[in-house]
């Protein structure tokens, strides 16, 4: 039996979900710094 | 907030951890596709099951945090265990979404069906049905002790389904093997020695894999309660 194809997609899924998950808390990061940055922003400004 | 120290030390701990899981998952992928040998009946798609196994073990690993997590928020009434636990759900979903997609896949050559409503099966979807449904309820309703509260219960019941699973098996008449790792003849006994040793390794990639995507959660989680509390802070001194 061989079944390649099979073993292709199950490991695309695999690798795409941990790399898309992995994508997502980048983003999420990325705008926590932002809201961060902003809120550094207006508290110098308030003084 | 947290001291320049701890965030460097935590930096520090967190690129350790990066390069163990990368060197963990580099050596599996050598062992799934290079060292271990085919399997005689099923061919070449059984190497899914290198995959398949230590996703599910993460996320029932996942799955098992978010109880003990919630247990201990009830008990405390600590945010920090709820963090955890909230945390822990999202992975555990992820993977057990894997779980559920890498199965079929397997599944398709093997018994001929993408899908059977065998106990084993149907067991591992209504886990992932109450874990979506218990990361549904975070995000829809409003933060707060009682948010925080009603998916702590949730977690807990929603644990109580994976016992079900592991035995299901066994219990009943299914069409998924019987456990080869713990099975009735000792750990490991139902395995070759080469097929043990790939599965050792790819169970320890994906549970280093779980610790890396903890810590980065759980620091996310930490800097938007941080970041929420300044906000009210600021918001109440205007």
């Amino acid at each position: 039996m061989d079944y390649l194809g099979f073993l292709f997609a199950a490991n695309a899924f695999v690798w795409g979900g941990i790399i898309y998950y992995v994508f997502t808390l980048k983003q999420r990061n990325r705008a926590l710094e932002k809201d961060l940055e902003l809120l550094k922003e207006t508290l110098s400004r308030e003084g | 907030m947290m001291s320049s120290d701890a965030v460097e030390e935590n930096e520090e701990e967190s690129s350790i951890l990066v390069w163990m899981t990368g060197l963990a998952f580099l050596a599996a992928i050598i062992a799934i596709f290079i060292y271990v040998p085919t399997e005689r009946t099923e061919g070449v798609v059984q190497r899914i099951m290198y995959f398949h196994i230590p996703s599910a073990w993460l996320s029932f690993f996942a799955f098992f945090v978010v109880f003990i997590c919630s247990i201990l928020f009830l008990w405390k009434k600590e945010r920090e265990w709820d963090i955890y636990a909230h945390a822990s759900a999202e992975i555990g979903v992820i993977f057990c979404s894997l779980v559920l997609i890498t199965g079929p896949i397997w599944a398709r050559p093997i018994w001929g069906a993408w899908w059977v409503w065998d106990a084993r099966l149907t067991s591992t979807l209504i886990l992932w049905i109450i874990y979506v449904a218990y990361l549904m309820l975070r995000a829809q309703s409003e933060a707060g002790s009682m948010r925080a509260r009603y998916a702590a219960v949730l977690g807990i019941v929603g644990f109580l389904d994976i016992p079900l699973i592991h035995f299901s098996v066994l219990w009943w008449r299914a069409f998924h093997p019987q456990p080869k790792v713990i099975s009735s003849e000792g750990i490991g006994k139902g395995m070759e020695i080469g097929m043990l040793a790939t599965l050792g390794i790819s169970l320890c990639a994906f549970t280093l894999l779980y610790f890396l995507l903890m810590g980065v959660r759980v620091r996310q989680e930490k800097l938007k309660d941080e970041i929420d509390r300044l906000k009210r802070e600021t918001l109440y001194s205007s």
